[in-house]
């Protein structure tokens, strides 16, 4: 009966992680937990582009591509942000993202 | 590609799990853990969705250098604000909770209607084209096509950036320590 895995099941857990990405970025108040939780929408997103390179693409794949590019900006990003977590901690004391209201 | 879906469905219900614990945990090493092991269920998804090499960079990038980089922020940050919980912030920390819960709730919905699906109770609106049987060298020579010809110029834009950031990164610790 459940022996199909369609394009959907795979959309629907890229939906997830964006979802719980995204409200965790809203709410969480520790800076890391904002972090990681930008990375599980990053996440979320590459397994669409895969989704729909595997499955929309035919042979050329540019959604593998795309992913590829995004996980590479994706580390950029995160080592940007962490630098600049890390300068204002210095000043700030605190990994709490109320606090942090300049920059 | 793994054709058994059982490996669909576990992976599935490991990166849920470890979702919702990296989010609400208040430890933020366990949360950095669970990430880690979702970040590795995504690199399972990109392998049974045919990708191998997405799945390698993932499990490279995310699964072990990420972790890394931020582990050794908690190290240094030391966990200060966990000695600060006001109320608002327990607000915060509910809200949390009852967001991901949300969207977990979101997710069952959607879950149950692709299931519906899957075993043909409602009609498959959305056309996909078929599956093309592909090999790993189509995929590799796609790659190349893609990274070389294509979209050359994004991909020098991506290492120029990669470049800059450690030159940048460099140049800022120099200053600092001077």
């Amino acid at each position: 009966m459940m022996n199909n895995i369609t394009m959907y099941h795979y959309l629907f857990i890229g939906l997830f992680m964006f979802l719980t990405g995204f409200f965790g970025s809203v709410f969480a108040k520790n800076i890391i937990k904002v972090l990681i939780s930008i990375e599980f929408m990053l996440l979320g997103i590459n397994i669409n582009f895969v989704t729909f390179g595997t499955y929309c693409d035919g042979l050329d794949f540019e959604g593998y591509i795309m992913s590829l590019f995004y996980i590479g900006i994706g580390a950029v990003e995160f080592a940007v942000a962490l630098y600049l977590f890390y300068l204002m901690f210095q000043k700030k004391d605190s990994d709490n993202i109320q606090k942090y209201t300049d920059l | 590609m793994l054709e058994n879906p059982i490996f669909f469905y576990i992976a599935s219900a490991i990166i849920i799990f470890f979702t919702i614990i990296s989010l609400i945990n208040k430890n933020i090493i366990n949360s950095l853990l669970a990430a880690v092991m979702v970040f590795f269920c995504g690199a399972l998804f990109f392998y049974l969705l045919g990708s191998e090499y997405n799945a390698i960079i993932q499990a490279a990038v995310y699964g072990v250098a990420v972790p890394v980089i931020i582990g050794l922020s908690i190290m240094f940050s030391g966990n200060v604000s966990c000695k600060n919980s006001t109320e608002t912030e327990n607000k915060r920390e509910f809200k949390l909770s009852y967001f991901t819960l949300l969207s977990g709730g979101i997710f069952v919905l959607a879950l149950v209607y692709v299931i519906m699906i899957s075993v043909s109770i409602l009609p498959d609106t959305f056309c996909i084209k078929e599956i093309a049987q592909t090999t790993s060298y189509d995929v590799i020579s796609a790659f190349a096509k893609g990274i070389f010809i294509d979209y050359v110029w994004a991909f020098e834009l991506l290492s120029l950036l990669l470049t800059i950031v450690i030159a940048g990164f460099t140049l800022f610790n120099r200053r600092r320590d001077s």
